[in-house]
């Protein structure tokens, strides 16, 4: 981890990944549903970025956009940049787009225990991925799987590449498909709640997995979609807030964590466990439900739940203010601060 | 998984039991027997010469005692239900299905020489159906919504509401009858007569050259190629028949096997992969949408061979169906009950060979 990184040191480098000003909106009857609406970031090279936020606020719709991945129909981009190795990933064509997929970006997602194919070996499925992108024979794309499936724990990996999914446990099909998503060795590895439906033990042993062959890979950055700031308080070094499909708060992990500016971010941080007060006997939660995507304020879109809403935040959307070090908030509190 | 194949093999024979059991009873509890036909027939016969006083019988008496001891004993009705039941059955394991009540020749012959016809009947029937509804399910997935996929459901529920024996009437009277158009057989499985003959097979035959001396369409006369025309052109109306009411269930079981499929976390995995559309659809949906429709096939086996009563019986095709269907009406209850025993075994292995696909075609399904 690059925990003591700032904006600053990264803005040197060229970044990996740009999102401009991304929308991916919905068809759905009675309208458009936004459910990503202009979000913007960029990811560098040898880092983990973490997207928090709840179910709805976009962080899959996000991930799935950048592999060209949104069901279409309903779903489609409506607009923005995603550039990527010098190419905008939006204007690629199909095929251009599948060269990218597995190859320079590999993708994990939530269930492992339904994201494998259950009539395949494992083993026919890791090669089946090196062979979309590489020449190579059966024999060599046989040893890529081994090589990988050895590389993510998988014990006696030359026997179990016969073995079909459900003969995996949960946490070992999310090492397969972790295997299968590296075996190309692409530069970002986007994982999507890759934790969510593993139990705590395993869960730590996925993520401590991934930041093992992040490290053994030069320049390999992974993005890491999660409801879970635990999870993002061990694994990142920066943190992308999102809520209602937009960025909310964006900044390095000590940043977020130890200075949240934005009432949405202080809401979950204060939801915490960790974070109870003495005296308290009860969690604390934010007040209300995530609203409807379809019924979304058009002021700021955390401003029905937030307890330091004042008058105009429902009519306004606040613009992003950097509040230094390239920690950026979206909230009208601050717009006398960053005066 | 040997162990489980083994038992299910074993169980066959209480089931097997059982259910020849129960027919076998029925048949001697139902009146209009074979007794009571053979002395009706008796009685007609003696009614026929006049009711003249010198013969033994006549409409108004009884049937001697010793006559009619001598019938119940062809039958085995003498004896107690469950000794003949256990004559019956003890005969079956020999392969001896008793002679029919009605033809008087062994069943095991008459089912035997029947059995190809109804097979060719079933399997063609069958095949077609796969050929056909496999693909046309995968179009309809793919293009779920259209009005393609409107337009061809419609299409296959109206011949899922029909029955195959009545759609068979329907076309034998618009293509075949004459009063409409008349460019089909009216049935049977080959033509009986030149004029018969389709067209294509008429210019290419002479009359004399499959004609006897006494001018006799002999039709073992005609070329393979002619023969195998004549043979196809009689199947196609039975053939689409018996089509018919599977044709739905397999297209929209297939469609909505793959829709499910193609909505599987896996699929998705899949793109993410790089791999093309075709690879996602054709290799990795595909394979697992197949397994309910694997399943279908043992039951299909029974379907094939058993051949079908009302079909048969409306294109006066000489199978097993037909023979079956007679057998019931006429009360032949040798032929009926042989007839029982293929479709039992038949449905009992049919279901075994269904598990055994199961197991082959989906790695999760393991019987232990």
């Amino acid at each position: 981890m690059n925990a003591n990184r700032t904006q600053n040191d990264l803005s040197k480098q060229k970044p990996l990944l740009e999102v401009r000003d991304l929308r991916t909106y919905f068809r759905v009857e009675g309208g458009i549903a936004k459910a990503v609406d202009g979000v913007s970031f960029d990811v560098y090279p040898d880092e983990v970025i973490g997207i928090v936020g709840e179910s709805g606020s976009g962080k899959s719709v996000t991930s799935l956009s950048i592999m060209r991945l949104i069901p279409d129909p309903p779903g489609f981009i409506a607009g923005g940049e995603i550039w990527f190795n010098e190419q905008n990933l939006i204007d690629l064509t199909y095929d251009e787009m599948r060269r990218v997929r597995g190859n320079e970006i590999g993708m994990i997602f939530q269930e492992p225990m339904t994201a494998l194919n259950p009539v395949f070996t494992v083993g026919m499925q890791v090669m089946e991925a090196v062979r979309t992108h590489q020449k190579v024979s059966r024999k060599e794309a046989r040893n890529l799987a081994i090589e990988i499936l050895d590389k993510v724990g998988i014990l006696d990996a030359d026997r179990r590449l016969k073995d079909y999914p459900h003969q995996f446990s949960g946490g070992m099909r999310q090492r397969v498909m972790l295997a299968m998503a590296l075996v190309c060795n692409p530069q970002l590895l986007i994982a999507d709640e890759p934790t969510t439906a593993l139990d705590v033990t395993t869960q730590a042993q996925i993520l401590d997995l991934m930041l093992e062959l992040k490290a053994e890979h030069e320049r390999g950055s992974i993005m890491l979609i999660t409801h879970d700031l635990g999870v993002v308080a061990e694994t990142c070094d920066r943190v992308i807030v999102m809520y209602g499909g937009k960025l909310q708060e964006m900044g390095s992990v000590e940043q977020i964590f130890e200075d949240p500016q934005h009432p949405y971010t202080r809401g979950l941080l204060d939801s915490l466990p960790s974070h109870q007060r003495p005296g308290e006997d009860r969690l604390r939660a934010i007040p209300g439900n995530v609203p409807s995507i379809m019924d979304l304020p058009s002021g700021c879109k955390f401003c029905t739940r937030c307890e330091d809403a004042v008058i105009g935040c429902e009519n306004t959307e606040p613009p992003l203010y950097d509040v230094g070090e390239g920690h950026l908030v979206r909230c009208h509190l601050l717009e006398d601060a960053v005066k | 998984m040997a162990a489980y194949f083994i038992r299910r093999i074993l169980l066959t024979i209480p089931t097997f039991i059982g259910v020849t059991l129960i027919v076998f009873m029925v048949t001697r509890i139902v009146p209009g027997g074979p007794l009571e036909r053979r002395i009706m027939e008796l009685r007609q016969a003696s009614a026929a010469q006049g009711g003249s006083s010198t013969s033994i019988v006549d409409s108004t008496t009884m049937i001697p005692k010793t006559a009619l001891n001598e019938l119940k004993k062809t039958f085995n009705l003498d004896k107690p239900a469950y000794v003949a039941y256990t004559i019956w059955l003890k005969n079956v394991f020999q392969l001896d299905l008793g002679r029919s009540f009605f033809y008087k020749e062994p069943v095991w012959e008459m089912i035997t020489s029947r059995f190809p016809i109804s097979l060719t009947f079933g399997l063609t029937g069958f095949i077609l159906s796969y050929l056909v509804c496999i693909p046309l399910g995968i179009y309809k997935a793919l293009k779920h919504g259209t009005p393609f996929d409107f337009v061809s459901s419609a299409i296959v529920f109206i011949g899922y509401s029909i029955p195959g024996w009545a759609m068979g009437v329907l076309l034998l009277l618009f293509l075949a009858s004459g009063r409409f158009v008349d460019v089909m057989p009216l049935g049977g499985i080959r033509s009986s007569s030149f004029d018969e003959l389709p067209k294509m097979v008429q210019s290419s035959e002479e009359v004399e050259g499959v004609s006897d001396e006494f001018g006799t369409f002999q039709w073992e006369r005609l070329t393979p190629i002619s023969k195998f025309v004549d043979i196809v052109y009689h199947m196609i109306l039975p053939v689409f028949c018996y089509m018919l009411s599977g044709f739905a269930t397999l297209t929209v079981l297939m469609k909505n096997a793959l829709m499910e499929n193609l909505g599987q976390d896996y699929v998705r995995t899949g793109f993410a992969k790089g791999l093309s559309e075709r690879r996602v659809i054709f290799m990795h949906t595909l394979r697992n949408s197949l397994i309910p429709l694997a399943t279908g096939l043992g039951h299909a086996l029974s379907l094939i061979m058993a051949g079908s009563y009302l079909i048969e019986f409306v294109f006066n095709i000489d199978g097993l169906g037909y023979l079956g269907f007679n057998a019931i009406v006429q009360r032949d209850y040798a032929v009926v009950m042989g007839i029982l025993v293929i479709n039992t075994m038949l449905t009992l292995f049919g279901n075994i060979f269904s598990d055994v696909l199961y197991a082959l075609i989906d790695p999760r399904i393991r019987f232990d």
